[in-house]
């Protein structure tokens, strides 16, 4: 171990033995990072790795890399991150907007109260897969297949018995998680072409 | 004399380090956590810091600044973490 | 000194254990939280031991910045946990 000596400038022991056990908690804590399932987890975690990074590149001397590092690395990357996170884990769900009631009761509600059932059933799966249900509503129904023609959502609720969903993984799994719940798996590319021929 | 100080300045950071730190491994709720970890962490490093002003007075500038944005940055970061970590159940 | 370093890693590992073996979301922000305040105070440390003023400022610089940046990703996780809250009713 030649290498740190000539970096610190001493050759003691004891300076070899921090300097080699700061550098461990680098793979460490890289290999848990790795090891997580979780992609909030491993944006924490990733910043984490970025912290001690930083103190790494401090400690050999590297002031600008570390600065970089807690700058970049971890603050604007790991912000960044959890935004993309948080818009690409997520069903988009398109449902009908339902007329009001005669008795007056507002949309809002009745809606609520009819998707119940379904989003109690569809969250605890989704979320199993750290997703979530993100619903939007249609005035009618050539509005809602429209928009999943033309790929705004992932899935449709209301124009058949069942869900109809264009993502084939979705499909796969909420026909393996929820087989009551019935879902109809629709390749939207295939249909487009078929209406060209037609 | 001033390195008895310092080496005794360090001591008790440490001490205040590990207070801090060790109830957060365990099953307690996150303000508990959050508590011993605003309260004894951040001591300890400024009682680390003081100790660090003595050994080295020649960068006193830097290590005030450190302990002046440790007090406040440290202080509000407890009351954001604990207002974002109990504010999940409300709906506003 | 040099025990003093070797004392704040064994410090530093804590929360890192803590960070790997628990599931809630926010305890891993504590961990993360401690480990920020933790490097940045051993970077500090370590200009000290090297006399070099460079790496001090990085150290100051990182000790502010790390908790703003920790409390960006707050407020971020809690606008998503909240949004997760309202869909299950």
């Amino acid at each position: 171990m030649c290498w740190p000596i000539v970096l610190v400038g001493k050759d003691s022991m004891t300076e070899d033995f921090y300097l080699i056990a700061m550098t461990a908690l680098l793979p460490l804590t890289a290999g848990l990072l790795v090891s997580q399932i979780n992609p909030y987890h491993a944006l924490v975690i990733r910043g984490i790795l970025g912290a001690i990074s930083a103190l790494i590149y401090a400690l050999f001397g590297a002031a600008d890399v570390a600065l970089t590092e807690a700058l970049v690395g971890t603050m604007l990357s790991i912000t960044l991150y959890a935004v993309a996170v948080r818009s690409s884990m997520s069903m988009r769900l398109g449902v009908l907007e339902e007329t009001p009631d005669a008795d007056g009761s507002s949309i809002g509600i009745k809606k609520r109260r009819e998707l119940a059932p379904l989003l109690a059933n569809l969250n605890p799966v989704l979320t199993k897969y750290h997703m979530r249900v993100e619903l939007l509503t249609y005035p009618d129904q050539a509005a809602l297949t429209n928009a999943l023609m033309e790929k705004e959502i992932h899935g449709t609720h209301g124009l058949s018995e069942s869900l109809q969903i264009r993502i084939q993984r979705l499909h796969d799994i909420i026909q393996a998680e929820l087989p009551t719940l019935g879902s109809t798996y629709i390749d939207v590319d295939r249909v487009k072409q078929q209406d060209k021929t037609v | 004399m001033i390195n008895i100080a310092s080496h005794v300045c360090f001591t008790v950071g440490i001490i205040f380090w590990f207070w801090g730190t060790f109830p957060l491994v365990g099953n307690r709720s996150v303000l508990f956590k959050l508590h011993s970890l605003s309260v004894s962490d951040t001591l300890g490093s400024m009682v680390l810091l003081v100790g660090l002003w003595l050994k080295l007075p020649q960068e006193w500038p830097l290590l005030l600044l450190a302990l002046i944005s440790l007090a406040i940055w440290n202080t509000v970061l407890g009351y954001v973490l604990a207002y974002c970590s109990s504010g999940e159940g409300q709906h506003d | 000194m040099n025990g003093l370093l070797i004392a704040m890693i064994l410090a530093l590992l804590i929360p890192i254990y803590e960070a790997y073996q628990d599931e809630d979301i926010w305890q891993t922000m504590l961990a993360f939280a401690s480990i920020a305040t933790k490097t940045a105070m051993m970077i500090l440390a370590i200009s000290v031991v090297r006399d070099d003023w460079m790496i001090g400022m990085v150290g100051v610089l990182i000790l502010s910045l790390g908790n703003a940046s920790l409390m960006l990703l707050a407020h971020i996780l809690r606008r998503m946990n909240l949004e997760e809250g309202r869909s299950y009713d």
